[in-house]
């Protein structure tokens, strides 16, 4: 299960995959139930992405473009910026303002793109 | 976005006069640069200028107030007397167009074209504190140069402390000794006194004299400049800017007040020594900073511009403090991020705002006004008008996604953008967008104190804790490991930060601090405090593993793997294994496969799992770390932390409820563990049980009140639990509240 990518977002993606096996998991799936494209760049927006699919209808992360359909909402972020937002240290709708967070498609899926929806590391 | 305006020229900023109008920065930094080159010569040479016809104006109102001063000994030589009338010729010609100009200009308005070059030698008796100190220093100087002497002038309150007032003392004894070496003694008294009463040193109150007229707004004036630092050119552009910026002379007590209130001027002592370096290095920095200097010069402008209003709520709005920041050249802005520069003060200036800050609606309105120009935005007229900005702005940067764009037009824009401002606001009154706004960009702002100090520290930069009481302790790491180990772990930390104050090379100090830091889930400073044990004991493998660990926990694997690779060739016994020349190129498989050789050679060791475990955790490899760990676990039984890793290994690979059980297991064994408290909350919070996740999280606050991470997941599970009343208390920090309404 080791992803070899080097990205922090790459551990929170894998942790989310684990989590939406979970019961809670499977509320949010109830809760949400929208498809969303997560492209994530290393430094930069739109630079060497990885994309990541969060799959809240089916309940399951998979690498790479959504191949079923058009997402909901596509989210742009940077490697940092998307950890911030994803534990809660940056606000979306303050990474939206700076541009730190690009957004396509429909907004009020957009709008459902918490913090909450992901689960946060522990520490040791 | 609006940051970005400004810095590449807002309309507001306009330099009448100057070469290229569109570009008021480059205008105004060229201007100052230019100016700055002769600084050097200016200051060396003798005081040669033309005394202006509008200078005996000011001439006299400044000779007035001489006769006021009480104590000087100068006083006398101002009656007419040979000395006298050099003296006033001395001043005359020190008193350059600048300064008289702008005397002028604040009482006549007309809008004037300075030469810039001309005002070097006045001392700037208006514009920040540290250059008007600094240009008045060196006007004495060079009236000591030219052999002319020096006329006191009533500067006072400058704000300096005790420290600097001797300093300058001392100093300027010491100069005017050697300046005026042929002359007498009592001369060489006199001119020392004259500027140490200017700058009210000896504790004499030379401002209470009654000044007249013009003079006390010169001195009103100099109290409102106080406290803002200025940038690393010592500038003489405040001539011109005054000229440009008299929009709407409001009342300046207010802003002198407010000002006040709001800040100590301190630093003045580093600043005056800064000033021999800067005149030196005046020429390197023209090079380096021209486009800095032209972001600072015209976010001050426009400090100065917003600062006008006197209103004082948007005096103390934080926008207005960032855009003086900005100025001052505390932060700056490159590629639309903002960047804390060198020179920036410490982060009491968040703490201050957020006492502060009041809300900035008629900020918000200003600014809109300044903006009106440049923008086509209507900020006030409510969501549209934002929208049509952003999407304005997309177009300008070309990612616009024509759909999303006609999309989100289609789409009924009142709710969202209401909805969208609702939540920016975060329970504050703003009820207008433009509110919100300015409630965001505070945000913003907070953010990135935020951001820059958890950078420093990630840089290694320890950031200590202001007003600690055991600094001057006699033995403070003996007190720092009392308090630890009666679990006391925030005093520990001030304990152990007073014993690293007093040895910073005590490689045990630090490690406990970061230790202490660790457990109290703050891993930026559990990391600063690491990195300096590091540096003064680079084979301690207890430092080599937690740094390891807390790199783990914030997904830093490159580094976290380079520690505990080191921690394998730092180890007396394993240190065979791992060939040195790997360390630059580290591969996880080839790290994991040394650990488990030594884990072979030495099976009891529960110190190889230990790293093992944590290894496997970067790779998320969740299942084998748990197995490490518990093999750990049978030799070690008793190690609090060691349950605590078992436990977060487990909630990050979502088995909570055997997480739950092994982190009760670590708080058995130690109560105060901030981070198990918290990591409780998580996985309950993990979990879907929010209610539940609060009371913990709220209970691990309660224990160490600075721990951040846990205050943002607070406030997700306060909104996720629909306990929004609660927000307020969330946001402002208020425990006892929370405590009362959240008890475990």
């Amino acid at each position: 299960m080791a992803s070899s990518s080097e990205l922090k977002s790459a551990a929170l993606m894998d942790q989310m995959k684990l989590h939406l096996a979970s019961d809670a998991g499977k509320d949010l799936v109830k809760k949400i139930g929208l498809v969303y494209q997560i492209n994530i760049a290393p430094k930069k927006i739109s630079f060497n992405e990885e994309i990541y699919v969060v799959d809240l209808k089916k309940g399951e992360v998979t690498k790479g473009p959504y191949e079923g359909g058009k997402p909901d909402a596509t989210f742009s972020f940077t490697d940092q910026d998307f950890f911030k937002v994803a534990t809660g240290k940056m606000n979306p709708q303050i990474a939206f303002m700076r541009g730190a967070m690009k957004v396509k498609g429909s907004l009020s899926a957009a709008q459902k793109f918490t913090p909450d929806i992901f689960p946060k590391p522990s520490k040791m | 976005m609006a940051m970005r305006e400004l810095v590449t020229g807002g309309a507001a900023c306009a330099v009448p006069g100057s070469s290229s109008s569109s570009n008021p920065f480059g205008a105004l930094a060229n201007a100052l640069v230019g100016s700055s080159s002769k600084t050097q010569e200016r200051l060396k040479e003798i005081p040669t200028a033309t005394p202006t016809t509008s200078g005996s104006n000011v001439y006299t109102g400044i000779g007035e107030p001489f006769t006021a001063l009480p104590g000087s000994e100068f006083d006398h030589q101002l009656q007419p007397s040979g000395q006298g009338s050099e003296f006033l010729r001395g001043f005359r010609s020190a008193d350059q167009n600048g300064f008289a100009d702008a005397w002028d200009e604040i009482h006549n308005p007309p809008v004037h074209r300075f030469p810039l070059e001309h005002n070097q030698l006045q001392p700037e008796l208006d514009g920040p504190p540290q250059r008007v100190l600094s240009s008045f220093l060196h006007s004495f100087v060079n009236c000591s140069h030219g052999g002319l002497p020096f006329r006191p002038s009533p500067l006072p309150g400058l704000g300096l402390s005790e420290g600097d007032k001797k300093c300058i003392r001392d100093r300027s004894s010491i100069m005017a000794r050697h300046f005026f070496a042929d002359k007498s003694e009592n001369f060489v008294n006199a001119q020392v006194n004259a500027l140490l009463s200017s700058l009210d040193i000896d504790n004499d109150i030379r401002d209470a004299g009654p000044l007249p007229g013009r003079f006390r707004e010169l001195e009103e004036y100099w109290n409102d400049s106080q406290v803002m630092k200025p940038g690393p050119h010592a500038a003489d552009g405040w001539i011109s800017e005054f000229a440009q910026h008299r929009v709407g002379h409001g009342n300046p007590n207010a802003w002198a007040h407010s000002f006040e209130q709001q800040h100590g001027a301190n630093g003045w002592a580093s600043e005056f020594e800064h000033e021999q370096s800067q005149i030196t290095t005046i020429d390197q920095m023209r090079g380096a900073n021209i486009p800095s200097l032209a972001a600072m010069e015209q976010t001050r402008m426009l400090a100065h511009t917003l600062a006008q209003n006197n209103d004082p709520k948007f005096q103390n709005s934080k926008f207005l403090q960032f855009v003086s920041k900005m100025s001052r050249g505390e932060i700056t802005i490159e590629d639309n991020q903002v960047k804390p520069s060198a020179y920036s003060a410490p982060g009491d200036w968040a703490s201050e705002y957020q006492r502060q800050y009041n809300g900035g609606q008629s900020w918000a309105d200003q600014f809109v006004h300044d903006e009106a120009s440049k923008k086509s935005t209507e900020l006030s007229h409510g969501p549209h008008g934002w929208v049509n900005e952003f999407s304005t702005e997309q177009e300008q940067h070309g990612s616009v996604d024509d759909q999303w764009v006609s999309e989100f037009s289609k789409l009924n824009v009142n709710d969202w953008v209401d909805e969208f401002g609702r939540k920016v606001v975060e329970g504050a009154s703003g009820e207008d967008s433009a509110d919100n706004w300015a409630n965001a960009y505070d945000e913003y702002l907070n953010e990135q104190t935020t951001v820059k100090q958890r950078s420093e520290t990630s840089r290694g930069v320890y950031v200590f804790s202001d007003l600690n009481p055991y600094v001057g302790h006699p033995n403070p790491l003996k007190k720092g490991q009392e308090l630890f180990r009666k679990g006391l772990l925030s005093e520990a930390v001030l304990a152990l930060e007073a014993e690293v104050l007093k040895n910073p090379d005590n490689a045990e100090g630090w490690r406990l601090l970061g230790i202490a830091h660790a457990e109290n889930d703050d891993d930026q400073q559990a990391i600063a405090s690491m990195m300096r044990a590091q540096e003064v004991d680079p084979t301690n493998l207890e430092v080599l593993l937690a740094l390891g660990v807390s790199h783990t926990n914030e997904l830093e694997q490159a580094a976290a793997l380079r520690y505990l690779y080191s921690w394998l060739r730092y180890h007396p016994k394993y240190s065979t294994i791992a060939p040195p020349e790997l360390a630059d190129s580290l591969y996880f498989a080839d790290v994991a496969r040394f650990f488990n050789d030594a884990a072979i050679m030495s099976p009891e060791d529960a110190d190889v799992h230990i790293v093992l475990g944590v290894l496997y955790n970067l790779s998320r490899e969740y299942d084998k770390a748990i197995e490490s760990f518990k093999t750990a676990l049978k030799l070690k039984p008793r190690d609090y932390s060691l349950w605590n890793k078992l436990g977060a290994t487990q909630a990050n690979s979502v088995q909570s409820a055997d997480a739950i059980s092994a982190y009760q297991q670590a708080l058995d064994l130690k109560p105060n563990y901030v981070r198990a408290w918290a990591n409780m909350g998580i996985s309950y919070a993990n979990q879907g049980m929010y209610e539940e996740s609060i009371r913990y999280y709220v209970r691990a606050l309660a224990m160490n009140p600075k721990a951040d991470n846990a205050w943002q997941y607070l406030r997700i599970s306060l909104s996720c639990a629909s306990r929004n009343d609660m927000m307020d208390a969330c946001d402002t920090r208020n425990l006892d509240v929370l405590q009362k309404e959240f008890p475990l």
